[in-house]
């Protein structure tokens, strides 16, 4: 509970409807997608403008209070927990398009957005915007911004941070700070590179400029049915070395096609196979049919034993439907889910898709393989059931050694989820003491108390504040 | 302070004397900097070295690669030591594969080019300049060129640094694989940051193939207005373009489509149905890449270089301000790529060059003043990327800032706390 005076401040400026203190109402904001970690925030704000979103925060630090902020709860990571009773700051509110500025190919809005939504408002002008999180009928623009987010078609056209050219964000003091902005090239450093994927630690957005992009004329959809998953991750390292740029390639292994095969959401993959390759090509109508006959040679070069190809737009949404239902589908045979979201080089994706299984296997767990093939994204999604504790804790072990097999082939321990709560305690299988300290001084630079979203991305005890003495030195990345 | 002379020396301590050049050979080296000594170390842990040395000393140094862009001006900033990354030259891990490399931060341009052409790739860095400097260069400058539009910008392509810092760290940041969100992106703030947190000792880039079909069109004739008006609607058009250019004077309209050879075709021939005349001259392939090659270039060597900046709807007035500097500005060459004004109708940039001799520095930098005051009215910007000191001072590199720095202060102050690298603007 935060104190009465606070909860009094915060309706006077979002009116009473925008604060929540509820108990039950609160729930809701207990977590986000990734459910096993829950805390019991002390209120909810939902601000509409940027004035009231920067007095609330100004009212809540002014109390002393740690502010978490959260879009629509979509991640993946843990990063909207709020702990120790910290007021989440929702931006739910703050969902209006300020500009679609179609002769600039821009727009300008509010942190509240979900990305789909901003591709329906350009769509009259033929524009779009480009990243799309598997969540993007449900994801915010704000929350996209704070975890730069990614999505299958990345592999072409870059994740967020590409998009994002300018940012009105409200420090933990409530000041209002511009950065960057499309229409200028603006003197120093790059603070919205800087801000994009700072998960919520350096302030909010509260207004968002982003580029948007032509829809693209024509596509080409296949699909590649392979009886080893190995010989899936060659034929995505042969198509990319063959000079080919594919808008998206997907990989989801057999496994998965036989739990999404067994669901509501059956899409017609053989459920013998090993694993499906979805590959999309995207641009002008010519030259779309030549790049898509060259992918489906190489895929059966690599051994693919059948290659179909969508001839119109409901087989092509049929051949992605065993991608995008994947992980609904997989719930219905285990209660719980570890997501994983390690990048390797796409070159190692044979050897690691061998080492995941090998690991399962040693483990006697179930590793269902979905995930962004063309940028050696993996997802790695171990299925369990939490009221088991032994299975719990081979969880975590298989889940350490998946991590640790990616991070030394090259690989990081995130590519588009965000370290949050999740993943804080891997940082340092990545970076050694020296970067961790470089970024706590970064969070300090922009939040000075320490109030944005306490106790995620940097290991607690790495904290120079804390000053605290042997420090485990990790391994620093190649 | 001590004196000059015991800087020189405690430095130049740190290497051998082989790899360190004092005095004369110093101030001819780094020319405009004004450097007493410069240094070439091989290793990181020479870099960490010297910065140490530098901070003990209260000795100012500036990074720097092969010191081309040094010699053009650097922003006209002035150190007693520079220390160039040109020695710290291998490729650390290119996998042609995975499309991404790693190398020394003093790898060149043009060899970087040509080892990654033999495998049908390229790392599709185009600001002005970039093919005579360093890899490491490019990433600290993090000027793009007119290609943006298709392979996205400088920073967007970097994905991993080594960098020590002004208190002696070395730090890895980024790593080697195309996404990657782990922790804060470090790797955007030193991108960019002209050596004013640190040096950038190694650098892991995002690679691209090499285009099968590679086609300029160039449009002449006609006034500003309607090279203006024919560029956005090239800019803007059902169709990839990769590049869309204006040059002042003879009014020359260029347009780059790269891409697969059907591709390529048919945006040909909707650029031109689009603009609604026939092509003067069509460049294919090696000449079209070697046009561009002479455009990265363009502003080589010139004392004045401003560079005006709008939303992309906005290029005609932009222009306008564009020319009216150009008038004032001496003669700058001849010839229809030699001209005083250059656009990038994409991005709404446009670039002016030209002399400005003593007798006119007030006129100028009235112009320039009041050109950046309409720039800026308008939501843009006008900065100078060369110019004489007497005129810089007079301007100011940059216009006014959005508020962001104070941020910055605290930021140069977190990685550099003796400032022992020359900040970022002088």
């Amino acid at each position: 509970m935060i104190p009465r005076a606070l909860t009094r401040s915060l309706a006077a400026i979002c009116g009473t409807d925008g604060v929540i203190v509820d108990p039950e109402r609160l729930l809701v904001y207990e977590s986000d997608a990734l459910t096993a970690y829950r805390h019991r925030p002390g209120a909810v704000v939902l601000p509409s403008t940027t004035g009231e979103l920067q007095r609330s925060v100004e009212a809540v630090s002014r109390h002393g209070l740690s502010i978490v902020p959260r879009g629509a709860g979509t991640g993946l990571s843990g990063g909207a927990v709020p702990l120790g009773g910290a007021v989440v700051i929702g931006t739910a509110r703050m969902n209006r398009i300020f500009e679609i500025d179609a002769p600039n190919r821009r727009a300008v809005l509010q942190p509240g957005v979900i990305n789909a939504e901003l591709s329906a408002a350009a769509a009259c002008h033929g524009l779009y915007y480009a990243p799309d999180p598997s969540s993007q009928t449900a994801c915010t623009i704000g929350g996209n911004v704070a975890e730069n987010s990614g999505g299958p078609h990345c592999l072409k056209y870059g994740v967020t941070s590409r998009y994002v050219t300018g940012l009105k964000v409200v420090l933990a003091d409530g000041s209002l700070v511009q950065l960057g902005g499309s229409g200028r090239e603006a003197p120093g450093y790059d603070l919205v590179g800087l801000f994009v994927g700072s998960e919520g630690c350096f302030g909010i957005a509260a207004e968002i400029e982003v580029a948007l992009l032509t829809v693209p004329e024509g596509v080409r959809t296949l699909l590649g049915i392979f009886d080893r998953i190995e010989d899936s991750g060659r034929a995505v390292s042969d198509i990319v070395s063959a000079g080919l740029l594919p808008a998206a390639m997907e990989i989801i292994d057999g496994p998965t096609i036989r739990a999404v095969e067994d669901s509501v959401f059956a899409a017609g993959y053989p459920t013998d196979a090993e694993a499906a390759l979805v590959i999309e090509f995207d641009g002008l109508e010519a030259g779309l049919d030549e790049d898509a006959a060259r992918a489906a040679d190489l895929c059966r070069r690599a051994g693919a034993r059948e290659v179909r190809r969508a001839k119109d737009e409901e087989e092509r949404l049929a051949l992605w439907k065993g991608r995008k239902k994947a992980f609904g589908a997989m719930g219905r045979i285990a209660p719980d889910l570890l997501v994983q979201d390690a990048t390797v080089p796409r070159t190692a994706l044979p050897s690691i898709l061998k080492g995941i299984s090998e690991i399962a296997r040693r483990y006697e767990l179930v590793v269902a393989n979905v995930f962004h093939a063309g940028d050696g994204n993996l997802h790695p999604n171990i299925l369990f059931d939490r009221r088991i504790r032994e299975d719990l804790e081979r969880v975590e072990e298989a889940s350490k050694e998946i991590m640790r097999l990616c991070v030394d082939s090259g690989g990081t321990i995130t590519g588009e989820h965000g370290v949050g709560l999740d993943k804080k305690h891997h940082m340092r299988l990545i970076y050694g003491p020296g970067e961790l300290d470089a970024m706590w001084g970064l969070r300090r630079v922009f939040d000075p108390a320490g109030a944005m979203n306490p106790g995620k991305v940097l290991p607690d005890e790495t904290d120079p504040s804390l000053a605290r003495a042997g420090r485990a030195t990790a391994r620093a990345p190649a | 302070m001590r004196a000059a002379g015991s800087v020189a020396a405690r430095l130049g301590e740190v290497l051998p004397r082989s790899r360190t050049l004092e005095g004369a050979a110093a101030r001819q080296w780094a020319a405009r900097t004004g450097a007493e000594v410069v240094l070439f170390p091989e290793s990181s842990a020479e870099v960490v070295a010297i910065a140490h040395a530098a901070a003990e000393t209260g000795c100012s140094l500036m990074p720097a690669g092969c010191g081309s862009w040094l010699a053009a001006g650097g922003w006209g900033r002035e150190a007693r030591a520079v220390v160039s990354m040109s020695r710290m030259d291998g490729v650390a891990h290119y996998e042609p594969a995975d499309m991404t490399l790693t190398a020394g931060a003093g790898v060149r341009m043009h060899a970087l080019a040509d080892r990654l052409g033999a495998n049908g790739q390229c790392f599709p860095a185009d600001g002005p300049g970039c093919d005579r400097g360093t890899l490491g260069a490019v990433v600290a400058c993090g000027v793009s060129g007119p290609l943006q539009g298709r392979y996205g910008r400088v920073r967007d392509n970097v994905l991993g640094l080594e960098v020590v810092t002004g208190d002696g760290r070395l730090l890895r940041i980024g790593g080697r694989v195309v996404k990657n969100v782990a922790g804060y992106d470090m790797v955007r703030l030193f991108t960019g940051s002209r050596g004013s947190l640190g040096v950038i000792t190694r650098v892991s880039v995002r690679l691209f193939p090499l285009p099968l079909a590679d086609v300029t069109l160039c449009f002449r004739g006609g006034s500003a207005a309607d090279a203006v008006a024919m560029a956005r609607a090239a800019a803007t058009g059902a169709f990839p373009v990769a590049a869309v250019e204006v040059a002042g004077g003879g009014m020359v309209l260029v347009v780059r489509l790269l891409g697969g050879s059907e591709e390529v075709e048919e945006a040909r021939a909707r650029v031109t149905q689009c603009l609604g005349t026939p092509s003067g001259e069509v460049l294919r392939d090696g000449e079209s890449a070697a046009l561009h090659r002479q455009r990265i270039g363009w502003e080589g060597g010139r004392a004045v270089v401003a560079r005006l900046k709008a939303l992309p709807a906005r290029l005609g007035r932009t222009m306008e301000c564009a020319e009216r500097v150009a008038a004032l500005l001496g003669n700058a060459g001849s010839g229809a790529w030699e001209r005083r004004v250059a656009a990038d109708a994409l991005c709404g940039l446009v670039r002016v060059k030209g002399d400005c001799p003593p007798s006119r520095v007030d006129a100028v930098a009235e112009c320039l003043a009041s050109a950046r005051d309409e720039m800026e009215a308008g939501g843009g910007s006008l900065t100078l990327s060369e110019a004489p000191r007497d005129l810089a001072a007079r301007v100011g590199w940059t216009g006014a800032g959005g508020g962001e720095g104070e941020l910055a202060e605290r930021i140069k102050a977190l990685f550099d706390p003796d400032s022992v690298f020359v900040p970022e603007r002088p």
